[in-house]
């Protein structure tokens, strides 16, 4: 199109002419944008969170603190004799403090300093995992009933209050979301009337000398578009930003792997222009189609 | 060019602005419509610019049947007329040569052909020295120009003026109609809404008044029956 570039400025002009309102639909698009990667990161680090939880396998068989260690060993045979137990790991209080001070990290390994050797109140344990995970709650009951054995502490509880914050999350993400996006449709729809409007006299010009209704779009298109592809860009990077914020200052990425955003910068900052783009085309339709439908005088006196 | 058989419009609210209008226009003329306020001037030339679309009848213009004419059709309809408006409709913003050029800009016109063109037409209306002026520089009867070099520049067939003296000095009516005579004369028709009795008079073309709705006198049908 040999107008293009000449349709493209018009479009920027409209932008800069209604400042203050192109300024709020960036503004929400981008909140909603935000929101919606927000929402998306903390499900997946959820996700990676469990799968960590899951990796490790297992359920652990606390041995009461006044049980000798030998004696502990000797429970160990006991529950690899159960036929559901397909293995039993004997983890002492001390491999425990070890893998504690992994878990917090270097940089609080400090707070357990002085907990080692007698005054580790941490007790012996075994890790132990089932050839049957359905039998859990039967073989659970044998293992209790074995003198010595205090109680059993399987990560199914930790597993289900993640997936359940997960889900928590996810619904009232999804209607965040969905709120956000039809007031940034609305903004949008209205920034764009309000553009239309502040040139109804040169669209009711250029229908008088036969400007085709695709024409007369354009700008107005381009404008939507551009209010989305600046709302996108500015959330991808504030996203960026805040998600290492958040893990770094939480110490959140020494208790376990989180997702790794900056793999995914790329298709994260297209994928956020597209859907802004999009918004914004949707939204400069919306008004767009309503008003081109007048003619003449009725569109300057509109 | 332009032909109506039979042609009522209704609008929406109920309001006949129409009646059983008969009224043929050959290429070349220069027809005055008159009549009083609401009589059914604006809403005739509606129906030729096709912002409105009538009940029923026939409808030609420049060739083309409006009474089934599409939506997309439409752009290209306007594009063989030109039209003035009472209130001049220049963008404040632009100087004359680029309102004027602002025209051809939208049928899609170079850059090369408008830097060419604009100066012609603004010379054909006098206005050659003010091309760099903007609209709330100039008085009304050249503001009024501008709005006429417009409708020229896409050399249509037809010039479609709606009150285009309205909002001037009777004195330069006169001009305007004189202009609007001279492109008449190069073979561009020319249909113009006026309530201006002097400038009716003083111009003698053929001159259709409408009343009511309906067309209650026509100088050529009276020419035409030899009275």
């Amino acid at each position: 199109m040999k107008n293009f570039g000449y349709l493209l400025k018009e479009g920027i002009k409209n932008i800069w002419t209604n400042r203050t309102m192109s300024l709020a639909s960036v503004a929400v698009l981008m909140s909603c944008l935000l929101m919606t990667g927000a929402a998306v990161l903390f499900s997946w680090n959820i996700k990676s969170a469990m799968g960590m939880v899951e990796g490790n396998n297992s359920i652990k068989v606390y041995i009461k603190q006044d049980v000798p260690s030998l004696k502990a060993i000797q429970i160990g045979d006991q529950i690899r004799k159960l036929d559901n137990v397909s293995t039993c790991e004997f983890v002492s209080k001390d491999d425990g403090m070890k893998q504690m001070k992994q878990m917090v990290g270097e940089q609080n390994a400090g707070l357990l300093d002085g907990l080692e050797g007698d005054n580790n109140w941490l007790p012996n344990a075994f890790r132990i995992s089932m050839k049957d995970l359905s039998k859990y709650k039967e073989t659970a009951s044998k293992i209790t009933a074995i003198e010595g054995v205090d109680k059993i502490y399987d990560y199914q509880a930790l597993a289900d209050k993640l997936t359940h914050i997960d889900q928590i999350v996810g619904n009232v993400g999804l209607v965040i979301v969905i709120a956000l996006s039809l007031v940034s449709l609305f903004i949008i729809a209205n920034t764009i009337r309000v553009a239309m409007y502040s040139r109804r006299l040169e669209i009711s010009i250029m229908k008088s000398v036969g400007a085709t209704n695709g024409f007369i779009r354009v700008p107005f298109l381009v404008e939507g578009m551009s209010i989305g592809v600046v709302a996108g860009a500015i959330a991808a990077g504030l996203l960026h930003l805040l998600y290492y914020y958040v893990v770094s200052s939480q110490g959140i990425s020494s208790v376990f792997n989180v997702v790794n955003l900056n793999a995914i910068m790329v298709p994260v900052v297209v994928l956020f222009i597209l859907v802004g783009m999009l918004f914004g085309a949707l939204g400069g339709i919306i008004s767009i189609g309503r008003y081109l439908k007048k003619e003449g005088g009725a569109i300057v006196g509109w | 060019m332009i032909e109506l058989k039979h042609i009522s419009k209704t609008y929406p609210n109920g309001t006949h602005a129409l009646y059983d209008i008969n009224l043929k226009v050959d290429k070349g003329e220069f027809v005055f419509i008159v009549g009083s306020s609401g009589a059914g001037k604006s809403t005739l030339l509606k129906l030729i610019t096709c912002e409105e679309r009538p009940d029923g009848g026939e409808l030609t213009v420049n060739g083309q049947n409006l009474i089934g004419i599409k939506r997309h059709e439409v752009p290209y309809l306007r594009r063989t007329m030109g039209m003035v408006f009472q209130d001049f409709r220049l963008i404040a913003t632009m100087t004359v040569f680029e309102n004027v050029a602002f025209a051809m800009h939208i049928v899609g016109d170079s850059r090369r052909e408008i830097n060419k063109r604009v100066p012609y037409i603004l010379g054909l209306v006098n206005l050659q020295d003010k091309a760099k002026c903007y609209p709330a520089e100039l008085s009304g009867g050249e503001q009024q120009r501008v709005g006429l070099a417009r409708a020229l520049v896409n050399n249509p067939d037809m010039i479609i003026a709606d009150e285009p003296t309205g909002n001037i000095d009777p004195a330069l009516s006169f001009e305007i109609v004189d202009l609007l005579s001279e492109i008449n004369l190069r073979g561009t028709t020319i249909l113009m809404v006026t309530h201006e009795h002097s400038l009716v008079k003083h111009f003698q073309k053929r001159i259709v008044e409408i009343h009511a709705g309906r067309i209650v006198a026509d100088t050529k049908e009276l020419g035409a029956a030899g009275i």
